[in-house]
């Protein structure tokens, strides 16, 4: 183990020596424990030892940065020059800056020191609670990891801030199967902190596993429709993602053609809805501390009550576009449990889906989602008739925001976000 | 290029296993020019070394930041103790992978390290130009990437070898406000084996892709939706690679075969048109050097084309050394790992639908009633098959003839159905040069293919 303070010292001593005028660094050392069971075993056990130096110099109002995972004095000197004849070539920008202060500050959270044989005891158990309570869900890959980060922030305006953060984390692929037929993929995942309960007890496997052998008792139906549809938490967090990139981060700020550009303090969404990114929270294993450009990580709210509060944006596009820059890089969404049962949920459908994942690529600015439904349930007055393939959905990123029919009870908690199941109304569902 | 500093260690390979000892060095360079202004300008550079060591079914893995002999000698240690540690909870027991020959595999080109100002150079006069001719623009994007990978490859039982994958994209894309004052964008993008020298010229040929992009792109801000259902659609090359490689090439990777893939019950069976045959190519296609060249895998295995698909027929997997013996044939090196801390996986590499006889306008008159889809973004597909891409530019085909453009849409079907609906292959296949495939880990792809004439389901709304 180098010591990262006479690392990030050197680096200091360098930035320094060559006068440069502003500058953030981060010097950091990871370690990751991984185990894959594939095939009915245990297949392959990896361990890794990483580390980086990573800089973002300002040099006459030109931005410069570059990254390397060598501690040598001389590779680092080498990558500070290459930052700088970047910068150099680049043109000078008043937006371009770094953090101001946050002193000098020491976190440290979840697990230093990890019990890998618990770690792989715990994911056989898992292959085994698998086989044999959800006989008709056949696993594909299962990876169990324990990842730790040590860092040292440090930029030129008196912040350093030291972090340490560890967490053990497990995911499994698997898809349905009865012999004759297999279901698309589907996957489970989780971060913990404690292996002190089996994973199939982690939220959302039960509910996931069920679904995957659910997939594999079809049914479907014709033509096409406007109805509900229901994303599990899962998905909620996928097509959370999709909207922040249309809606508020960076390239889209950077965008002016954007649909939420110039839309702080107005109403983007259903009353019902509020949507936080809350890393402070208990319920959240994946904190960063300290923002990518240097902010001590605080929590925000990003739409309350429908009406949009912040964007996710850098420091350099708060700045670009005058806008308040996020002090959060995306950690902790959070949306609290609303009033319905998803058994009401369900019971309130005239017609509709339950939908897992959705296979679509990115939207582009104007949120225009289309999209196959994956591990997806057709749902005819109230009830769940069946799985259904080749079905689309499609419907406008903007719109949905505004159609939330309910929020369940139900949340699920992954470590990395606490969601419940959402239904949104007015969404066009295409069949075979 | 980097120091070859492991060729000395085979000697500690662990003679009871399998081993394998790699040394690597990945570049990254981005610069990203939106509305003006340099979002990004980085360089990224990471090297390190691992060891992958197989023992009777299981594999030990190691790696570390660091390119010295020292570090080669602990990971081979750490590869070897967690191979012991795994193989003390497997439960199956496995034979040591068939014999395969020794030999060395050394690189036919070299990555040429270009100065980071001579990149934002031509971001900065393409972003000029297309600002200054087209004002009507409400955003604008000129990226240049560049991911290239060095490694020195030994192994205890297959051959030795110094690998070279330079390569690098650049990304031009505009919106404009469509009729309902919504954005609509496009992008276009060239690139491949080398850096930006090896790509561009001329820069009035890239001045000519700009004005190409923005008069498309203007005829698609006058678009329309296009009609929900299933259609017969001719699929440009742009498209046709993507089926070839997202919705044929991983449900034929053995890894995914094993997990249950539609691929499994079907080898030797009719599983498309008699038009179609595809290939994962190594490092020769129609005469000339693909733009990811593989000649020696991670695995120690001398890269030989791939055939999937012959005349319709599901002719084979791709392996790594593991399940090559498991369905007792031949790898043919697509066994790969993206970066110094990555394992070996299965993975495509020049993947390919081969040329047909028609010529494309021949194929686009005999549409009575449905679309010609000329890009797509982004591809998805799963274990049965079923895919979807987004489709980001195309036109309507009524009586034969192109008519209007169409807006951003997903068509979706299910592979081999899909390839069974085939009726005519065009005769000149062009290659996407810029894929980035993600399975675990990232790893650099090219797709090709001709136009092709089938029925799939379109999206509308």
């Amino acid at each position: 183990m180098a010591d990262l303070r006479t690392v990030s010292n050197t680096v200091k001593e360098l930035i320094e020596k060559k006068k440069i005028n502003k500058a953030h660094y981060t010097v950091l050392e990871t370690e990751t424990r991984e185990l894959t069971y594939e095939g009915g075993d245990v297949k392959l056990l990896r361990t890794l030892f990483d580390r980086k130096v990573n800089v973002k110099l300002i040099q006459d109002g030109k931005l410069g940065s570059s990254g390397i995972n060598d501690f040598n004095e001389k590779a680092i000197d080498k990558a500070l020059d290459e930052a700088l004849a970047a910068a150099e070539a680049g043109a000078p920008d008043d937006a371009y800056d770094i953090a101001p202060s946050i002193g000098e500050q020491s976190f440290s959270s979840g697990v230093l020191e990890p019990d890998m044989g618990k770690l792989i005891e715990r994911t056989i158990e898992l292959a085994k609670d698998i086989e044999k309570q959800y006989p008709k869900i056949l696993v594909m890959t299962m990876i169990a990891e324990y990842s730790r980060v040590n860092k040292i922030y440090r930029n030129t305006n008196g912040s350093e801030a030291e972090i340490k953060t560890g967490n053990y984390s497990v995911v499994v692929e698997f898809a349905g199967n009865d012999g004759n037929k297999t279901t698309g993929i589907s996957a489970v995942s989780a971060e913990t902190l404690s292996l002190d309960k089996p994973f199939i007890e982690i939220d959302s496997f039960r509910e996931g596993l069920k679904a995957g052998e659910d997939s594999l008792n079809e049914t479907g139906f014709e033509g096409k429709f406007e109805g509900k549809v229901i994303f599990t938490p899962d998905c909620l967090g996928q097509v959370l993602s999709f909207c922040a990139n249309c809606f508020i981060t960076d390239d889209a700020i950077l965008d002016p053609s954007s649909l939420w550009n110039g839309k702080i303090g107005e109403k983007v969404a259903s009353d019902c809805l509020t949507i936080k990114l809350a890393p402070s929270d208990d319920r959240i294993i994946g904190k960063g501390f300290v923002t990518a450009d240097g902010f001590r990580e605080k929590d925000i709210s990003v739409v309350e009550n429908g009406v949009l509060k912040n964007y996710l944006v850098s420091l350099y596009t708060s700045k670009k576009q005058n806008v308040k820059a996020a002090e959060n890089d995306g950690n902790g969404w959070i949306i609290e449990g609303g009033d319905t049962s998803f058994e009401d949920m369900v019971k309130g459908v005239k017609r509709g889906l339950i939908v897992g994942s959705v296979s679509a690529g990115y939207p582009g600015s104007n949120a225009e989602l289309s999209g196959v439904a994956k591990n997806a349930f057709y749902i005819e007055d109230g009830k769940i008739k069946g799985a259904v393939s080749e079905t689309m959905i499609s419907v406008n990123l903007a719109e949905m925001l505004k159609n939330v029919a309910a929020i369940s009870k139900e949340t699920w908690k992954t470590g990395e976000s606490v969601l419940p199941y959402i239904c949104f109304d007015k969404i066009v569902i295409s069949g075979k | 290029m980097i120091q070859d500093v492991i060729k000395d260690k085979k000697s500690l390979f662990d003679t009871a296993s399998q081993t394998i000892l790699r040394e690597q060095e990945n570049k990254a360079r981005m610069v990203v020019i939106q509305q003006g202004s340099i979002v990004a300008n980085t360089s990224q550079q990471s090297a390190g070394i691992c060891a992958r060591v197989y023992k009777n079914g299981v594999y030990g893995f190691s790696s570390i930041a660091e390119v010295s002999g020292e570090a080669a000698e602990r990971v081979l240690k750490a590869a070897t103790e967690n191979a012991d540690v795994l193989e003390k909870h497997a439960v199956k027991k496995k034979a040591p992978f068939s014999p395969y020959k020794n030999g060395m595999v050394l690189p036919k080109k070299c990555i040429e390290d270009l100065e980071q100002k001579k990149i934002i150079d031509f971001c900065k006069d393409v972003d000029t130009y297309i600002a200054g001719k087209y004002t009507d623009l409400v955003n604008r994007r000129v990226i240049y990437r560049e991911d290239s990978a060095e490694k020195f490859i030994y192994t205890s039982d297959a051959c030795d070898g110094h690998t070279i994958y330079p390569r690098c994209a650049i990304y031009i894309s505009m919106a404009v406000a469509g009729k309902d004052g919504n954005p609509v964008e496009l992008m276009d993008y060239f690139g491949g084996n080398g850096n930006l020298s090896d790509h561009v010229n001329n820069i009035e040929d890239v001045y000519k892709r700009a004005d190409d992009l923005y008069n498309t792109l203007r005829l698609k801000a006058e678009g329309v939706y296009a009609d929900a259902g299933v259609k017969t659609v001719i699929l440009d090359p742009d498209v046709a690679g993507m089926i070839a490689h997202e919705a044929v090439g991983h449900t034929v990777e053995a890894d995914l075969v094993l997990g249950g893939s539609v691929a499994g019950p079907n080898l030797n069976k009719q599983v498309a048109s008699e038009l179609i045959s595809i290939v994962d190519f190594a490092n020769e296609a129609f005469g000339q050097t693909t733009d990811i060249p593989v000649y020696l895998d991670d695995e120690g295995i001398e890269a030989q084309d791939a055939v999937l698909i012959e005349n319709g027929i599901l002719k084979s997997y791709m392996h790594n050394r593991e399940t090559a013996d498991h369905f007792g044939v031949k790898p043919m090196g697509n066994a790969r790992g993206w970066g110094f801390s990555d394992e070996p996986l299965i993975r495509m590499r020049n993947t390919c639908v081969l040329p047909g006889k028609d010529k494309l306008e021949d194929m686009i008159a005999s549409v009575d009633d449905g679309y010609y889809l000329t890009k797509t973004g982004n591809g998805q597909a799963d274990l049965t098959g079923e895919f979807m891409f987004g489709i980001n530019m195309g036109y309507e085909i009524k009586k034969g003839k192109l008519g209007k453009a169409i807006l951003d849409t997903t068509v979706s079907g299910v592979a081999f159905d899909m390839l069974k609906s085939v009726d005519m292959v065009s005769d000149v296949p062009t290659w996407s040069n810029c894929g980035t495939c993600g399975k675990k880990q990232p790893m650099c792809v090219t797709m090709g293919g001709p136009s092709i004439k089938c029925k799939l389901m379109i999206g509308g709304r």
